[in-house]
């Protein structure tokens, strides 16, 4: 009886949530699907058009190009993000001043908008008044200067610094607080087994929070998968493509090229690829278990 | 007993907070869609009109403070009008038109584009002509300058006047600079390379240019090289897809003159990642001797640039390149922006709409608009004494070039983006054959 109660109120409690996460999650996923069958202006009407968006997306340059520089992404925020802010959090989660103070610091890109990094990023940048050409001529390895974000061939790599920078502070918090519910007894009883160090870490730390590490994946690799603030910010997705992301894409084919259509099958292409890459990450990350 | 008392009381204590969030989000929700229908319902209403006006009128450019005064003004001498106004950045106020037409949901009026925008407009059925309202006032309707109306008008149908003229290809020049080297002002393609040079070895940079925001390179530039190379006729061929096409080796090389510029080093480091804005920043900062934008930068440098670079500003425009068939003088460029009116105006709300048009784009809001800098598409005369000597420079210029159609007033949306990444890709070394390709293939689906 009690537990059908709990169960109900559960329900009841969920309810509202469910019904907006519906409304504004997946009925418009459903229905840019149902776009993305059409070629469509925005104005005047859409035709139907079946899979011939999905034929000539397979088949589009840019779009593969949009994915692996997605992929880019993916990769260093994982192999980036996760593992600084899990060193910071191991280093820095007790709570004494000074450790406060350097917390504060990382977590600090957190609460600016994009808008504000990506302007400033795109100062230090900047190829005549940069602060980082600046550095590098003060430090006398000026032969290192490049054209960071206008170099077609580099543009996408130095947008993964801000990148990493701005969500380290996120990812350290979430570490910090699942260290601190990892129960004293059982770092007593490791301290009495003489388990200190790294076998500690290997041994009691990291299992105890690994499904938190696994959630900070997820996030990462859908919140990488999303990015497009930064970029639309800092280049735009140029020069000429070179650092296009999937949103960004699929944002200029919408409204700078005004293919609602395509626009809609690039999306409907990006829910498609989260999910693959959520799944094969979930199925590796439980292996160890 | 207890615990599971206290338990159950807890859980009602959460019940009913939740109960009240969600009763408060509802709330909010019911509230922003009330707002909605009490806007459109009142503007049944005979005695107060609402209008909705998209504009990009936003920023702290003479002409946007002029407009803005103007609106003021009309929203005071007209009580029974309540103006809803959306003021936005240009590339913002496109996307946001494009987004309104999608779902129905137009303005009642909105500073729009003439030529392609203004086309696709009425193939979506969202604009009224305005033929009679122009024909009532005939003195009005005859004042226009040649021409202004044709970008606006389809099938006999006029749907917009210009409220300003946009050459959007004009070279600004720092006359210290150029006097300081020596270097004459080019009136040929040569003597255009041979400054670029000169100002190299010195190491001012010749040319300023900011091209993350990738129509800067095309609408500034390259539409003029274009119509220097290939001639007028030629394009307004290859629009229609009429016997011309982008893969012509008229259009290739016309595309090999553009990349000349960057290969002899014409643009400072790093020009595809700065923006507009930063471009005439390098300039009014006496870093670069020359930079390439449209009119309505008089309006910018009038109000930002430091007096002493304001003073030593020229303009000009590019030079004829050797054994092109365009015509000279021209440059690049449209009739400025118009009003569009909603097509679901009528009545009392239509009229209200139509006065407000005449007091923006009647002689008075041209008149206005001459006075904050800007050009106009309407013949009124310039008082010089009072005008900024630039402005002076720029109506006299203006008074003998023709001006020839910028590329993205008249390409599809789609063939505007091949081109525009195109170029940014040409500057950096791309090749031009696969750059024309692109453009054809994206005009040919566009217009098929």
């Amino acid at each position: 009886m009690n537990v059908s109660t709990i169960k109900r109120f559960i329900a009841l409690a969920l309810a509202p949530s469910l019904v907006l996460y519906a409304l504004f999650v997946f009925v418009p996923v459903i229905w840019s699907a149902y776009y993305s069958l059409f070629n469509w202006k925005g104005i005047s009407e859409a035709t139907f058009i079946g899979f011939q968006n999905y034929v000539e997306l397979v088949q589009d340059d840019i779009f593969w190009r949009a994915l692996k520089n997605n992929v880019v992404f993916v990769l260093a925020s994982v192999l980036g993000q996760v593992p600084i802010a899990l060193m910071l959090s191991i280093v820095l989660f007790k709570n004494n001043f000074f450790q406060r103070l350097l917390r504060t610091a990382v977590f600090m890109p957190m609460v600016l908008s994009t808008v504000v990094i990506g302007l400033i990023w795109s100062y230090i940048y900047h190829p005549q008044i940069g602060l980082l050409n600046f550095l590098l001529d003060f430090l006398k390895l000026g032969h290192l200067k490049l054209q960071w974000t206008s170099d077609a061939n580099i543009a996408i790599y130095a947008l993964i610094p801000p990148l990493i920078w701005s969500y380290v502070g996120l990812y350290l918090i979430i570490f910090i607080s699942a260290l601190q519910n990892i129960p004293n007894e059982l770092n007593d009883a490791a301290k009495i087994d003489g388990a200190t160090g790294l076998t500690k870490l290997v041994k009691i730390t990291l299992p105890m929070i690994w499904g938190t590490i696994q959630v900070a994946i997820i996030l990462c690799i859908s919140g990488s998968l999303k990015s497009f603030d930064l970029v639309y910010i800092m280049t735009k997705g140029g020069p000429a493509h070179a650092t296009e992301l999937l949103a960004t894409y699929m944002y200029n084919a919408t409204f700078s090229t005004y293919r609602y259509g395509y626009g809609s099958t690039i999306s409907t292409a990006i829910v498609i690829i989260s999910l693959l890459l959520i799944g094969i990450s979930q199925w590796l990350t439980n292996k160890p278990k | 007993m207890n615990i599971s008392i206290n338990w159950e009381v807890v859980k009602l204590k959460n019940v009913f907070k939740l109960t009240l969030i969600a009763a408060l989000v509802m709330m909010l929700l019911a509230a922003c869609g009330g707002n909605n229908s009490d806007g459109s319902s009142s503007s049944n209403n005979s005695e107060t009109i609402t209008l909705t006006i998209a504009n990009n009128w936003s920023g702290q450019d003479a002409k946007a403070v002029a407009m803005r005064k103007i609106l003021e003004d009309f929203q005071n001498d007209n009580p029974n009008i309540k103006l809803e106004i959306e003021a936005l950045a240009t590339d913002g106020l496109k996307t946001r038109l494009r987004t309104a037409a999608a779902a129905n949901e137009m303005p009642d009026l909105f500073v729009m584009w003439p030529g392609a925008m203004t086309k696709e407009f009425v193939e979506g059925d969202l604009l009224q002509p305005i033929n009679d309202f122009l024909d009532s006032k005939p003195d009005w309707k005859n004042n226009f300058i040649e021409n202004a109306l044709v970008d606006f008008t389809i099938d006999g149908n006029i749907y917009s006047v210009p409220m300003n003229l946009a050459p959007s290809s004009l070279v600004y020049y720092n006359e210290a600079i150029f006097n300081q080297y020596n270097v004459k002002v080019p009136t040929t393609w040569d003597e255009l390379l041979q400054a670029i040079d000169t100002f190299n070895a010195n190491g001012v940079i010749p040319i300023a240019l900011g091209n993350k925001a990738n129509w800067v390179a095309q609408s500034t530039t390259f539409s003029t090289i274009g119509d220097r190379v290939t001639g007028t006729e030629w394009f307004l061929k290859a629009v229609e897809q009429d016997g011309a096409s982008f893969t012509d080796p008229q259009f290739i090389e016309a595309l090999k003159v553009y990349q000349q510029l960057s290969e002899a080093n014409a643009y400072q480091d790093g020009f595809n990642s700065i923006d507009e804005n930063q471009m005439v920043q390098l300039y009014t900062q006496g870093k670069a001797a020359m930079f390439i934008n449209g009119g309505w930068a008089v309006a910018n440098l009038v109000n930002t640039a430091p007096e002493d670079i304001l003073n030593v500003t020229s303009i000009t425009i590019l030079p004829p390149v050797v054994g092109g068939k365009g015509e000279m003088p021209t440059t690049a460029g449209v009739v400025g922006t118009g009003l569009g009116v909603n097509k679901n105006l009528s009545g009392a709300k239509k009229e209200a709409a139509l006065k407000l048009f005449y007091a923006l784009a009647g002689p008075e809001g041209q008149k206005a608009t001459l006075e904050s800098s800007t050009l106009v598409s309407y013949n009124i005369e310039l008082d010089a004494s009072k005008a900024n000597p630039l402005f002076v420079k720029l109506t006299e210029l203006m008074k003998n070039t023709k001006i020839v159609p910028v590329y993205d007033s008249k390409l599809s949306s789609a063939a505007v983006e091949a081109i525009n990444n195109g170029l940014q890709e040409l500057l950096v070394g791309g090749n031009p054959e696969d750059i024309a390709k692109r453009i054809q293939d994206a005009q040919a689906n566009a217009v098929k």
